[in-house]
């Protein structure tokens, strides 16, 4: 039993060491906020108002006249919605090889014995941390018409001509799949951490078959880190542009290559902004789609009965 | 029978993964060893003089120089801020603590494309018109939020009666801060300094709309060089790069484990 002054003046430092925390936690992250607000929440309120600007050129002064014409000149011209079209179907195919490969190299990693699993992990992550240009050239130098896989195929007597490969929407799709590789296959490896392993043993001794376990019992386990890999992935592919631009050539019809056309070439950045701004709400809106459809499908899942 | 050859089909596929991961950085790394100047793999005959072609290019010393600045300023002034907003949000009790956790990551979910030009259009409107002055506007984004991710992954294992025992023993918040939490959650902090530099230094989608054409980091004048000339130097200068590279990822991996900086598990 304490006494009922210690409990109340325990009491009362508790609640002034709670005010306290609260109070310096806010001066503390205060830094950090003005730095994100001003580097990224302004500037981006910025080229939305920007969007709604009468084109002029050179000028990014904001003006009381606003009007939709950059949008309607967008949505009303074939050719726009053509490149907006081809950029959801170059991420969407991107998206499908990722999802695919990204849930075999997890599983693979996941089945690994602890001493390569770390080999597995860095092999998977190191090529994140180099430059993504570095990584275009590879490629480059891979598919390019004296390229490895030209020489080898016609070392073969496979090829009697060098097959053209850069500069296609192949080489677009597999540059982009290599980069975001690694960005799939992460959140699904830390699904898979969660599951038990004694699931995929009960399941084998029951008699399911390899591929049964892995489509019926891991599958739906490691959902939630598909859909943030599918997300992320979704997205940055998106509004991929370096990729685009060295492995496709100068038109190589992305959204993203027109942006920076209008920006860095037209100085159309009244237009320009409305392009950033359709391609964000594109891809806000197929993600947010995906995720709703996934969290209704799922949910029964989550109801214990 | 049928389990065992599908388990072995499972593997080689694996294997071939790994092996498209690996092609073009293990391709970059033999074409820059070739001697002739058109690229071939594997060299038909093979030299290092790539390397001294590379090296003596003023684009790409010039361009290294830059792009080690920049990275530098930007690591050390995001560093206390992304280590003190990670402290404010490990202490926070409010009912936001999520909210803010979301928006710390907000540099990392906005594309890099939509930050470089939003950055610019306000840049220009301010009329701020030095290139290393927005390069490093820019650059701070890119290393804040790892600084925080790591910083604040690192508090979460901080061991509460360490705190507690400090305080009873008459230590003041900020005496326990600096004196106890910090030396304790150093490596964090470290790895997120040299992963943050990392990803600054290599960066192209925000740096292409802040450059100017005096101030060129080392990817890009790596990737004009590239739109115009395609001789091996550039595999020359790419290989030093990944060879950078590969050792800082194998200290990351040491420091504090890769797979915690991305996934945060």
């Amino acid at each position: 039993m304490y006494p009922l002054q210690a409990i109340s003046s325990e009491h009362r430092r508790r609640t002034s060491r709670v005010s306290n925390a609260f109070g310096a936690s806010a001066v503390l992250t205060m830094p950090a906020c003005i730095v994100i607000a001003a580097g990224v929440v302004l500037p981006l309120a910025y080229m939305l108002i920007l969007s709604v600007q009468a084109p002029d050129p050179g000028e990014v002064e904001l003006t009381a006249n606003f009007t939709a014409a950059n949008y309607l000149k967008f949505f009303t011209s074939p050719f726009y919605w053509s490149v907006l079209l081809k950029t959801i179907w170059v991420a969407s195919v991107t998206t499908a090889l990722c999802a695919f490969l990204g849930l075999t190299l997890a599983v693979s990693i996941w089945l690994t014995s602890s001493r390569w699993r770390g080999l597995c992990i860095i092999a998977v992550i190191s090529p994140l941390l180099v430059s993504i240009v570095t990584r275009a050239f590879g490629w480059m130098v891979v598919l390019g018409d004296n390229g490895l896989i030209n020489s080898l195929l016609i070392h073969l007597g496979i090829f009697a001509a060098p097959r053209h490969m850069m500069f296609t929407n192949f080489a677009i799709i597999v540059g982009l799949v290599h980069v975001f590789l690694p960005l799939m296959t992460l959140p699904i490896l830390t699904s898979l951490d969660r599951v038990d392993r004694n699931i995929p043993e009960a399941a084998s001794s029951l008699g399911a078959g390899a591929l049964t376990i892995g489509v019926k019992i891991l599958l739906p386990l490691v959902i939630p880190g598909l859909v943030s890999g599918i997300t992320m992935v979704f997205s940055l592919t998106m509004s991929s542009y370096i990729l685009p631009a060295l492995m496709g050539g100068a038109d190589s019809g992305m959204i993203t290559t027109l942006i920076y056309q209008q920006f860095v070439v037209t100085f159309n950045w009244q237009f320009g902004a409305t392009l950033v701004a359709i391609l964000l709400a594109t891809s806000l809106g197929i993600v947010s789609l995906l995720i709703f459809e996934t969290s209704r499908r799922t949910r029964k899942w989550m109801v214990r009965r | 029978m049928i389990a065992a050859v599908q388990r072995q089909a499972f593997w080689i596929w694996s294997a071939a993964l790994y092996v498209f991961i690996m092609m073009p950085l293990a391709c970059v790394i033999l074409a820059s060893f070739n001697y002739e100047s058109i690229q071939s793999v594997p060299p038909a005959q093979w030299s290092l003089r790539w390397y001294g072609e590379a090296l003596r290019n003023p684009n790409f010393t010039r361009g290294a120089l830059t792009s080690l600045l920049v990275a530098t300023v930007a690591t050390i002034i995001a560093t206390p801020i992304g280590v003190l907003g990670a402290f404010g949000l490990w202490k926070s009790k409010s009912r936001y603590k999520a909210a803010l956790d979301a928006f710390f990551a907000l540099p990392i979910i906005v594309p890099g494309l939509v930050t470089g030009i939003s950055l610019l259009i306000v840049l220009t409107a301010a009329d701020q018109a030095t290139g290393n002055i927005k390069l490093i506007c820019g650059h701070v984004l890119i290393v804040l939020p790892y600084v925080i991710r790591t910083t604040l992954a690192s508090l979460t294992q901080f061991n509460p009666s360490h705190w507690e025992a400090a305080e009873t023993l008459g230590a003041t918040p900020p005496q326990i801060l600096w004196k106890i939490v910090l030396p304790i959650i150093r490596p964090g902090i470290v790895a997120g300094m040299i992963f943050g530099f990392i990803l600054s230094f290599d960066d192209v989608n925000i740096s292409l709309f802040l450059v100017d054409s005096r101030t060129v980091t080392l990817p890009i004048s790596i990737m004009s060089y590239l739109q115009f000339s395609f001789d091996p130097s550039v595999a020359a200068i790419s290989t030093i790069l990944i060879g950078i590279t590969f050792v800082s990822t194998l200290l990351l991996e040491r420091l504090f484990g890769l797979k915690r900086i991305f996934a945060g598990g």
